[in-house]
Formats: C-alpha cells, sequence, structure tokens
C-alpha cells in the first residue's frame, strides 16, 4: 500500500498527463469522422484477417443454403417480369442536374392529339396520374421547350401548348443573362417573342435564348430558341423574335419534369409575398 | 497570489481572443497557420505544480479546440507542451539557474534564453498538432515543411508580443 502511494505520488504527472492525453484522443476520435474511421480502420485491421477465415469457412458449409434462397429468388423475379411486360411501362428516371444543382423528375411520353393552328393549342401526352403527372409539370421535346401540364386524368393529360397566348414562360439570354418575358402572339408557328428587354443590352441575331427557372416549372437552362430579329418598341424595350428549336408540327416524344423541390421554392417566396 | 491569478486570467482571455479573431484567420498559401495562444503555457511561472499546468494546458487546448471546430487536436498537442515544459526549462537553464518565484520572461532571463525556450516548445506542439491534425504520414514532408514554415511565424509573433510586454514592465 505504502510503496503504491509512493508510486502515485512519484509519478503523479504522469498519470495526469496520460488522462489528459486519453481525453485529447478520445475526443479527436469521437468528435470528428474522418480521425474516427482511421482510428477504426486500424484497429479492425488487426482482426479482419481472422473473420475473412470464419467468413469463408463457413459461407462454404451453407452454400446449399444460399442456392436454395437463390432459386427461390429468382422465380419470383421471372414471375414479376411476366406481370410487368403485360403492362405499359412508363420510363421514369430522376436527373441529378449538376449545372445547376436542382432535382428533377422526368417521365418519357409520346403526344397523341396535338394543334398548331388555334391561338390556344394543346396537345395531349399518353401519361396521366397514375404514372405520376402532375398538374404545372413542364414538358419538353427534345429540342427544347414544349409546354406545361394543365389537367390529368388517370391515364392522359392534357399540355398548354407554348403556342398558346395564355402560356408565358420567365427567359434569358443565354450570352448575358438578362431575361424577360415569353409568349407567343399567336401568328407564326415557328416563332414566339420574348419582351421586356432593356435597350442597353446587347441582342445579336442567332442568340441563343433558354428557360429561367424562376417560375419552378420549367428546369434552368432549357433550350427555347435562338433570336431571329429584333425591334425597338415603345420607350425603353426590345421586342425579340425568337425562333422555335422545338417543331410543333411533328411533335411526338416528350419528356414530363416534375421539379421535386418546387413547393419547398414556393412554400418560402409565398412567406414574403 | 490572487494579483498572479488575476493576471494569468487576462493573458488567458487575451490570447484566446487574439488567436481565435486574428490568427485563425491567417492562412498563407494554405501553409502558416500561426498559433499564438501557445504563449500562455509559456509565461506561466516557472514553479507551478505539474498538475496544475498541465489541466490549464488541457482547457486552454479545449477552449481552442471549441473555436476551431477541430475536437481534441489542439488539447492533445498542449496537453503535450504542458507535459514538456519541466523539462525543456531544465535543458534551456541558464548559467547562474532560475531565481525562486519568478516567471520564465525575456525580462528575466535574456533574449537568447527566451527564444530558445520558445522555439522548442513551439516546435513541440506545432509538430504534434499538425500530424495529428492529416492523420497520416503520407504527406510527410508537406506537413513537416507545414510544421517549420509556422513554426517561424508562431515564435515571431510571440517574440514580438513578449518585446512589446517587457517594454511594458
Amino acid at each position: 500500500m505504502r510503496n503504491l502511494l509512493n508510486f502515485l505520488t512519484r509519478y503523479n504527472n504522469l498519470i495526469v498527463f496520460l488522462v489528459l492525453e486519453g481525453i485529447a484522443l478520445y475526443i479527436i476520435s469521437t468528435g470528428n469522422s474522418y480521425q474516427n474511421s482511421r482510428l477504426l480502420n486500424a484497429v479492425k485491421g488487426v482482426t479482419r484477417g481472422i473473420e475473412q477465415k470464419i467468413y469463408n469457412t463457413s459461407s462454404y458449409l451453407s452454400l446449399r443454403e444460399i442456392n436454395e434462397r437463390l432459386a427461390m429468388q429468382n422465380v419470383a423475379l421471372k414471375n414479376r417480369m411476366e406481370q410487368m411486360v403485360r403492362k405499359e411501362n412508363p420510363v421514369f428516371f430522376s436527373v441529378q442536374d449538376s449545372v445547376y444543382k436542382q432535382e428533377y423528375q422526368h417521365t418519357s411520353g409520346e403526344v397523341i392529339d396535338n394543334s398548331i393552328n388555334r391561338q390556344k393549342n394543346f396537345f395531349t401526352i399518353n401519361k396521366g396520374e397514375l404514372q405520376g403527372i402532375k398538374v404545372d409539370m413542364a414538358v419538353i421535346s427534345p429540342d427544347g421547350v414544349a409546354g406545361k401540364i394543365v389537367g390529368c386524368s388517370k391515364d392522359y393529360s392534357v399540355a398548354m401548348s407554348l403556342l398558346n397566348i395564355d402560356f408565358k414562360l420567365s427567359a434569358r439570354i443565354k450570352s448575358n443573362g438578362y431575361y424577360g418575358s415569353l409568349g407567343w402572339d399567336g401568328r407564326d408557328y415557328r416563332y414566339a417573342i420574348l419582351s421586356e428587354i432593356p435597350q442597353h443590352v446587347n441582342v445579336s441575331i442567332g442568340d441563343t435564348i433558354e428557360a429561367t427557372g424562376f417560375s419552378a416549372i420549367f428546369p434552368e437552362g432549357i433550350l427555347v430558341g435562338t433570336v431571329s430579329d429584333y425591334v425597338k418598341v415603345g420607350g425603353d424595350f426590345y421586342k425579340i423574335r425568337v425562333s422555335i428549336t422545338t417543331d410543333f408540327k411533328k411533335l411526338h416524344f416528350v419528356d414530363v419534369i416534375g421539379n421535386m423541390k418546387k413547393k419547398e421554392q414556393l412554400d418560402l417566396e409565398k412567406l414574403f409575398k | 497570489m490572487i494579483n498572479t491569478v488575476f493576471r494569468f486570467g487576462l493573458i488567458f482571455i487575451l490570447l484566446v481572443l487574439l488567436q481565435v479573431l486574428l490568427f485563425n484567420n491567417i492562412q498563407f498559401s494554405g501553409y502558416i497557420n500561426p498559433y499564438v495562444y501557445i504563449m500562455f503555457i509559456l509565461l506561466l511561472p516557472i514553479e507551478i505544480p505539474s498538475w496544475l499546468l498541465l489541466i490549464l494546458s488541457f482547457t486552454i487546448g479545449m477552449i481552442i479546440d471549441f473555436f476551431s471546430g477541430s475536437p481534441g487536436v489542439h488539447t492533445f498537442a498542449t496537453v503535450l507542451s504542458g507535459f514538456v515544459r519541466p523539462y525543456v526549462i531544465r535543458v534551456v537553464s541558464p548559467k547562474d539557474g532560475y531565481e525562486s518565484g519568478s516567471e520564465p520572461s525575456m525580462s528575466n532571463y535574456g533574449f537568447r534564453w527566451f527564444l530558445s525556450y520558445t522555439l522548442l516548445i513551439v516546435l513541440i506542439h506545432h509538430t504534434s498538432l499538425f500530424y495529428l491534425e492529416v492523420f497520416r504520414f503520407t504527406d510527410f514532408f508537406r506537413t513537416l515543411f507545414r510544421v517549420i514554415l509556422s513554426t517561424i511565424f508562431s515564435v515571431t509573433f510571440i517574440l514580438l508580443i513578449e518585446y512589446y510586454r517587457r517594454g511594458k514592465n
């Protein structure tokens, strides 16, 4: 006992030192995931070899059981497949748009009815609520903006075409970022009008026009068209005629795009309006 | 006694503020981070009990860790510095030894003594700190380069502060 006390008084510094360093190391290993994982790996490295051997042996012994389970899984999957090929299968995929950090869900669809010769044109798509289509989703063709969904049934949905005098889209000039309102003037199915671009902005024929993403319907950067010609109107603004890249006369395959973060954006914006 | 405690409390707070508000924001080209708060450990009286020195080192390390978002790393380095300080003091002792009840300052033992004392402890502190921070030896020489450069800067700043303090006294 006396020896122990002697020892303690003699080495009390060392003991305090070791305890405090122990606390520091403990904090390092728990508080910081990087250091934490490195330490764990170092510790695990010793036991891993043994664990691997045990696992190898036991898995060899239970091969028969594993085979049976795999065979059952195979049968189940085959049955699923049989059921699925009979259905019309919608193609869902989600795209991480890395350029603008927005997440959209795409659904492919086919246009089964379309018109271009009215003032208020609509087209119909062969996908509906059952395939996840909702009102106010964006519709794009492989070449650019096509319209937006205005109504859905179970298996079909109707979209307001870009060629509709009620259709308004926030669009910008890609080269300099100035944005304005884009709409159709009801005349030529190949041209739309971009207004509200101030006159000090440099516009040249052939400039690319793309969607801004402000409305939370269209993803940012979707192509709309190119500048065809422009005139000064009123006091300060240009009236730019945009040649639409989507050919509505042969619109067939389209993508319907749902903005998964739209509700978040609109709810936030509502607070300040 | 109370006076001493109060004075070191003030030094403690000033150094932590200086470190957190000023020196933590200095990062030249990713290589140099001066850590000046270690000066608190340097300045404590020579005859301070070792356990108290260790606990004070632990405390200042924890606080710096808290503000730097680096859990435990500074704590480890400061406790190590506090632990080796008595040995360093013994190693660099001047010819006629230390006066009892004195503080390790430049005005008491001269510039050369203070420089070697500071250099040794800062080097130990920075070495443990930087290697613990990267937690690997793959970039060994890059880390070593950082240790040396940062040590030079920290020592320079500590000497400047100490020089200014001596002028005050």
